[in-house]
């Protein structure tokens, strides 16, 4: 049985679809990501989860249930806020407990497992601070504390790392998924950086105005996107336009490309032909590969790489991602304007419509 | 409040300012001096008057002009006449009365202006403004139309009602402005946790609205004490509140009791704002009372 499922669930704001006929499925235990850009709904999905927002059509179910009738008060899921939205007034004890009292769970059990809870995101010992005496990184936790707490059947995090800095965001992401892993409860995470998403999830949904675009796991969805807005939304990708030739692609510079065209791409087709920074070789390349010339227009060097962007001819270049390893010389292989030989192999290559 | 920024923003002439010597304070038109002069004379002007009223109110003699020796007596004359007292009370029952009231319909008010975001929510809002500034003697003269019309005979209820009337406008200007500042996602937060709707408000709209309620209701406690206006057009025969009763005494003669009441209803409005503005701070929130009133504080 799954945890979530949209049945053609559309939610409108006046005659603008912000989600549209939504089906989905959430399985018991996965670590979920609704991914996209602001406006896709990913938010206003997950606020008909939690009972914010009613669907104009369809049906939510969870465990199950539908839950068209059920209040927010009266759901078995939690939200974790992008505000954090912890009560001022309350002390962190009072805050993570306060789900608890409304259930009437008996005052020794709760504290306990109030106590379990502040030790399960490492703050233990500052129950009785306030949450304006702590850090946004301290507040996120107590937010996520007084959630799980409830032991929820599933959590909705919305955005829940986006006030955070960047190197606290990072270690925040492996704890969360620490932490689903140990209390094992299924996550439905929204978020729009798409990194974030890529190192969580057991899968993501890839929205854009209110469409699923793509529903797969990380892997799946970084290899092989299913068109030219997941591939771009998703890390960097090369899209080159072009037309299907007998097989092949046959880009704007008359260049053409062995690739594996979809069966639905007809002969003449124009297509887009989808090819990852760090897929692409310069110069050594194998056999077997698909060869283009360029020109080097730019050199980036970003630490551990180096982005080498690539004309391959009027208006039409390519960036490539060569690897700082320890090769010698491997810092000025490269001089603008100089002629260059790149491939990949053609299996790196995807053709989307 | 008495100091002014002391370094205009326009950088001062650099040679001058290298040849001075350090911790001397410079010379020329940058610096407060006059300014500081200035605000002397303005909060001498603002509150001499008031001072002098105070003063006289422990005068030993009857005259107005000189000050011949500390008592009490007027004091006395006030809490002996029985008409006073019962002025007093009169007061202290429309202030307390109108504050209760005005306080649960203004925070009411603030919070469906706030939460019910429906299209006209916008231009409520400025209506609700129009009570603050229609002059207090046409809202004072269409009560008392009203009161006639509907054969309501005039006495405490009737100063009451108009009391309430503006001050809601004041307790839903505070309480929104608090209310903007606290997050919709807060309440969700709290339904989202299992609290119902009504548990949602009493456990954490209303502890995080009571600075501003309190600061409000005290603020209207003061404005009913010693308003006049709407309380002369709206009172009846017997007992008068303590303003009108005052301007009453005054058309037969100025005597110095009247200093006495006056030092007398300054201390209480005195009171109930300064307690308006310590209350936040004595409920441990870190805001004062001052931001709540007007609406400044951070969220």
């Amino acid at each position: 049985m799954s945890a979530i499922r949209f049945e053609g669930v559309t939610k409108r704001f006046g005659g603008l679809a912000a989600v549209d006929d939504l089906n989905l499925e959430i399985r018991k235990g996965e670590f979920f990501s609704l991914l996209g850009p602001s406006g896709c709904g990913k938010t206003t999905t997950l606020r008909m989860v939690a009972g914010f927002d009613q669907p104009t059509e369809g049906h939510i179910y969870l465990d199950g249930e539908p839950v068209e009738t059920v209040p927010p008060y009266r759901r078995n899921v939690n939200t974790v806020f992008q505000s954090y939205a912890l009560f001022e007034h309350l002390n962190i004890e009072d805050n993570v407990a306060f789900g608890l009292k409304r259930k009437k769970v008996p005052s020794d059990e709760i504290r306990t497992r109030v106590a379990e809870a502040l030790e399960l995101v490492e703050l233990h010992g500052r129950g009785k601070a306030r949450p304006r005496e702590l850090s946004g990184g301290m507040k996120q936790r107590v937010a996520l504390a007084r959630a799980l707490v409830n032991r929820p059947s599933v959590l909705l995090l919305d955005e829940p790392l986006g006030a955070l800095d960047l190197k606290l965001r990072k270690q925040m992401q492996v704890e969360l998924k620490g932490i689903q892993r140990e209390v094992g409860i299924t996550f439905l995470y929204v978020t729009h950086d798409q990194e974030e998403a890529l190192a969580m999830s057991d899968r993501i949904a890839v929205m854009e105005r209110g469409l699923v675009k793509q529903c797969s796991s990380p892997e799946d969805i970084y290899e092989h996107p299913s068109g030219p807005f997941v591939a771009s939304f998703i890390g960097t990708s090369n899209l080159l336009s072009g037309v299907v030739e007998n097989g092949c692609v046959k880009l704007a510079t008359g260049a053409s490309c062995v690739a594996q065209v979809p069966s639905d791409c007809p002969q003449g087709a124009e297509v887009h032909l989808s090819v990852r920074p760090e897929k692409i070789w310069l110069d050594e390349l194998e056999e077997g590969m698909v060869e283009l010339g360029g020109t080097i227009v730019e050199r980036v060097y970003v630490g551990t790489t180096t982005q080498v962007i690539v004309e391959l001819g009027p208006g039409m270049r390519v960036t490539a991602l060569e690897q700082n390893t320890a090769r010698v010389g491997s810092d000025n292989r490269w001089q603008i304007g100089d002629r260059v030989r790149l491939g990949w192999h053609r299996e790196h290559a995807r053709v989307l419509r | 409040m008495s100091t002014v920024e002391s370094r205009p923003s326009a950088p001062a002439r650099p040679a001058a300012d290298a040849r001075r010597a350090p911790g001397k304070p410079p010379k020329g038109f940058d610096r407060p001096r006059f300014l500081k002069l200035f605000v002397g004379v303005f909060f001498v002007l603002l509150f001499a008057p008031i001072a002098l009223v105070v003063l006289f109110s422990f005068n030993s003699s009857r005259s107005l002009q000189d000050f011949q020796g500390f008592s009490l007596r007027w004091y006395e004359t006030f809490f002996e006449s029985e008409s006073l007292r019962d002025s007093l009370i009169a007061s202290l029952e429309i202030a307390l009365l109108t504050m209760l009231i005005a306080t649960v319909l203004g925070t009411m008010l603030a919070y469906g202006l706030v939460r019910a975001r429906t299209r006209v929510s916008d231009s409520l809002n400025v209506l609700m403004l129009v009570p603050l500034v229609t002059p207090e003697i046409v809202a004072g003269a269409s009560a008392l139309l009203l009161f006639t019309q509907v054969k309501l005979d005039l006495s405490l209820t009737t100063i009451v009602l108009a009391h309430i009337t503006f001050s809601i406008s004041y307790v839903t200007v505070v309480v929104r402005a608090r209310l903007v500042s606290l997050s919709r996602e807060v309440e969700e937060a709290s339904m989202d946790l299992g609290a119902t709707p009504v548990e949602t408000f009493r456990l954490v709209t209303l502890p995080a609205l009571w600075p501003a309620v309190l600061a409000a209701g005290l603020l209207v406690f003061a404005l009913s004490f010693d308003d006049f206006v709407l309380s002369f057009f709206t009172t009846g025969e017997s007992p008068q509140p303590l303003p009108v009763r005052i301007w009453t005494q005054i058309r037969f003669g100025v005597r110095p009791t009247i200093n006495a009441i006056g030092t007398f209803m300054l201390v209480i409005s005195v009171l109930s704002i300064g307690l308006a503005l310590l209350l936040p701070r004595l409920l441990g929130r870190r805001e004062s009372g001052l931001k709540v009133l007007l609406g400044r504080e951070g969220a």
